[in-house]
């Protein structure tokens, strides 16, 4: 049955010089779970927004054509009566929470509608998504990945048939993002709910989805069954959306070949006759300089009931020169403190963090500026000035350097922000902020560089150029650590990589010790990218990326085949 | 300079925050938070205003007792206490010195004991009230005693961000400590520092209503979906909200008692 279908609608938002919605048409069965796929800016958001009625209702924009959801037509019921068919997870699902507590929260639209059965509905909601046990437990103490599903029981609590979730994988660390989708595929199967993702990561999209729609530039190219849809490696190419690793491997060896879009497909797909010994090349580490060392040091910070959580537990580490470090582990295992100690912004509790010879203890956070930036998971809290320029000079300028408009002209042209330079950089793209946030730091001449999740919420194009900027850095400084989920970055970049668990490190070793160890993997909460856990379970030797495994499979297949054909000689 | 220091610690952002919330959300379980919001509104309209008009030692001093009394069963913080403490001794030490060189002698100190008194019922009532009510309750009351359901769901919604706005002006007041240079001499009684701190925890404040606006625009979509205005605009939906408040024996046992020690601190006050 036919349960949303949109005939010919172009929308253009109130002031904006062009259409974000040209003439489109789609239709949505019952049941299904689709993925709508597309670059920034294609419209994916707008056309979401229809279907819950805020467009035409709340956006009174340019308006033409027809949206019918389950019957009722958008343009004629009110954003009231459609909200019992649609439920919207945001993005920024964070700001869609306004209750204090977690059940007031989850029953706050039943409550709204005078449903007076509101506090079950609330608590069946919560059941739904699978989170039990925190009522009574305020929205601020909750973790990311719990903040999620609090969103998405709010949004089910009406029991709409409909259920929108935008980039559910952007803010979440991998294995929460896994998590979410469990939960989307139980309520699609279980409970009949029809499912619309926004969704750019299509390793996620070839696992869970049944249909993909594809948008361009506010039009929707097509609507076809997954399969379908992620063999089209070029076409995805061309609007900057890259297919699964497997898709895009078995692509690069043999364009015409039936392509896999799973990792159990590929390891079927590739054959590789000769098990080869998997040796694991050792880099020799040799000992340099020492930037910062941590001697037992443990840390805790107070909770809203006065208690101390314990966050580090002594903990002994030692970053040397040249270091290129990943900081990896679940959420809450610690990272981000570990890398705020050596800003001197928190003091440990117990034991000593010194940076270059000077205990952090000591000396005031302005003094360790000189030596360490961090870069915050949120660039938008590194803003403190109105233009992009004014940001990036501000040290400079307070330290009275000279000369410094030419050395921000050049870190501007470095990060590619000359022609955004006078822009308020909170009005720029995930993208462009992050890359505004990456010249601050730069500007303030460190020898040592933290971020914080630096890949984190930007789509896979805009991943690979924040990427590419993160490996120009080593020119500048003399360490970098970066805190992330993202093990594609972890893989090509670090030589260094640190996993922590619960305020402890688990393990300090380099790529290989670290993704060869399935254990360790599990331990930490850590997924591999899906090419190198293809390669591992090819039996090959460890291929970080699409590039490297298409080289590799082949001179294996070369090999492979060179050695059947001397045997049957 | 070491104490100085571990008292700097104490006040640290993180700290006023912990304070913050806890003095909104706390206090849950003390006898006083599970009054009914209209008891404590008849309560506070009696001792916030009625001090004001009284003039004799012996009931003012009693009212500040009671007051005392109802601040420790509130549990009340100790920072918000100091801040009270600090405030009342600034302000009559001030009043005092001044009256000194306009030519005043010690007969000032009793009418400023007297106005500091008041000033104190009021307040210690005040933080009573407040800190016994969190607002959730507190919105639910003044939704109950009449007041728009915008206004009440401002107020706990508010709380619900303090905590992210905090943390959120925490962040952004530490980006311009590590970009900005703290000055190298403290100064005279460490006025260069305190002038370089006060301006920055003003400036801090800017950055934060930029991305406040933008962030708003999600909450305010949200609102609209999860019917808000809906709720507004039907009186049904108020009735379902406000079922759980009921006026208990206890509510009237405290009102009682209450009526009945000013009784008899009054007549107290009468025989002398």
């Amino acid at each position: 049955m036919t349960l949303i279908s949109i005939e010919n609608v172009t929308f253009q938002y109130p002031g904006a010089e062009k259409p974000v919605l040209k003439d489109v048409s789609l239709t949505i069965e019952e049941g299904e779970f689709i993925a709508i796929m597309g670059s920034n800016g294609s419209g994916k958001s707008t056309l979401c927004k229809l279907l819950n009625g805020l467009i035409p209702h709340y956006y009174v924009g340019d308006f033409s054509g027809k949206v019918t959801v389950n019957g009722l037509e958008t343009s004629e019921h009110k954003v009231a009566e459609l909200s019992h068919q649609v439920g919207y997870v945001y993005q920024d699902f964070e700001n869609q929470l306004v209750r204090p507590r977690v059940l007031e929260d989850a029953s706050f639209a039943p409550l709204n509608y005078g449903l007076s059965d509101y506090k079950e509905r609330g608590k069946r909601a919560l059941m739904r998504v699978g989170f039990v046990g925190h009522e009574d437990e305020f929205i601020w103490q909750l973790s990311g990945g719990q903040k999620h599903l609090l969103a998405l029981a709010g949004a089910i609590a009406l029991e709409p048939n409909i259920l929108i979730i935008d980039e559910p994988v952007a803010q979440l660390d991998p294995q929460h993002a896994e998590e979410i989708y469990e939960v989307l595929k139980v309520l699609n199967e279980r409970d009949g709910v029809t499912i619309i993702v926004i969704e750019h990561h299509t390793e996620f999209i070839a696992e869970y989805c049944d249909q993909a729609v594809l948008m361009h530039d506010g039009e929707v190219v097509w609507k076809r069954p997954v399969r379908e849809a992620l063999v089209a490696v070029e076409e995805l190419y061309s609007k900057q959306i890259y297919p699964p690793q497997v898709t895009q491997a078995a692509y690069h060896l043999n364009p015409e070949d039936t392509l896999p879009i799973k990792l159990q497909e590929g390891i079927q797909h590739f054959t590789v006759h000769e098990e080869k010994g998997s040796a694991v090349s050792q880099e020799m580490k040799i000992e340099t300089e020492s930037l910062v060392t941590f001697e037992d040091v443990h840390f805790s910070y107070k909770t809203i009931n006065r208690k101390k959580k314990k966050i580090l537990k002594g903990l002994h580490v030692t970053l040397q020169k040249g270091d290129r470090i990943a900081l990896v582990g679940n959420n809450g295992a610690g990272k981000s403190s570990l890398m705020r100690l050596m800003t001197g912004l928190v003091k440990p509790e117990k034991g000593k963090v010194n940076v270059k010879g000077l205990d952090t203890r000591d000396y005031p956070p302005e003094r360790f500026a000189d030596l360490v930036t961090y870069i915050y998971q949120n660039p938008e809290e590194m803003f403190i000035e109105d233009n992009v320029r004014k940001d990036v000079e501000f040290f400079l300028k307070a330290r009275k350097v000279e000369n410094y408009e030419r050395q921000v002209d050049s870190i501007l042209a470095q990060f590619e922000l000359t022609d955004l330079q006078d822009r308020d950089s909170r009005l720029m793209s995930g993208g462009q902020q992050r890359r505004a946030s990456l010249a601050i730091g730069v500007a303030m001449n460190p020898s040592i560089i933290l971020l914080d999740e630096p890949t984190a919420n930007l789509d896979i194009a805009t991943r690979k150029h924040i990427t590419k900027l993160i490996h120009s850095l080593k020119e500048q400084v003399e360490a970098v650590v970066i805190a992330t989920h993202d093990m594609q970055l972890v893989a090509e970049w670090a030589n260094r990589i640190i996993v922590m668990k619960d305020g402890e490190i688990i393990h300090d070793g380099n790529r290989e010790s670290v993704f060869f160890n399935h254990k360790l993997l599990e331990l930490a909460g850590l997924k591999a990218p899906q090419i190198l856990e293809l390669s591992r379970m090819l039996g090959m030797e460890l291929q970080y990326s699409v590039d490297d495994f298409v080289a590799a499979y082949r001179k294996v297949r070369e090999r492979d085949e060179h050695g059947l054909r001397t045997q049957t000689v | 300079m070491d104490y100085a220091r571990k008292l700097f610690d104490k006040l640290s952002v993180e700290q006023v925050k912990i304070e913050l919330l806890n003095t909104a959300y706390g206090n849950g379980n003390t006898f006083l938070a599970r009054l009914d919001p209209r008891t404590m509104f008849i309560w506070y309209l009696f001792f916030g205003l009625v001090p004001w008009f009284i003039h004799d030692e012996i009931l003012l001093a009693g009212m500040l007792l009671f007051m005392i009394v109802t601040t420790i069963m509130a549990r009340v913080s100790p920072l918000i206490i100091f801040i009270l403490c600090l405030g009342l001794l600034g302000q009559g030490g001030y009043l005092l010195i001044v009256s000194f060189l306009f030519g005043g002698d010690l007969t000032v100190m009793m009418p400023l004991i007297l106005l500091t008194i008041k000033v104190s019922i009021i307040s210690l009532a005040s933080i009573t009230v407040f800190c016994s009510m969190d607002p959730e309750k507190l919105s639910d009351g003044l939704l109950k005693i009449g007041l728009p359901g915008q206004v009440s769901f401002s107020i706990a919604y508010g709380y619900r961000m303090l905590p992210s706005l905090i943390e959120e002006y925490h962040h952004v007041f530490l980006s311009f400590r590590l970009r900005g240079k703290a000055p190298e001499k403290h100064g005279i009684f460490y006025y260069r520092s305190i002038i370089y701190f006060v301006k920055i925890a003003m400036l801090s404040f800017y950055p934060l209503l930029l991305s406040t606006a933008k962030r708003s625009r999600t909450t305010v979509e949200a609102l609209e979906t999860r019917g808000s205005l809906y709720a507004f605009n039907h009186p049904k939906v108020k009735a379902i909200k406000l079922q759980h408040l009921k006026i208990e024996w206890r509510d009237y046992g405290f009102l009682a008692f209450s009526i009945l020690y000013m009784t008899f601190v009054f007549m107290i006050a009468r025989m002398y």
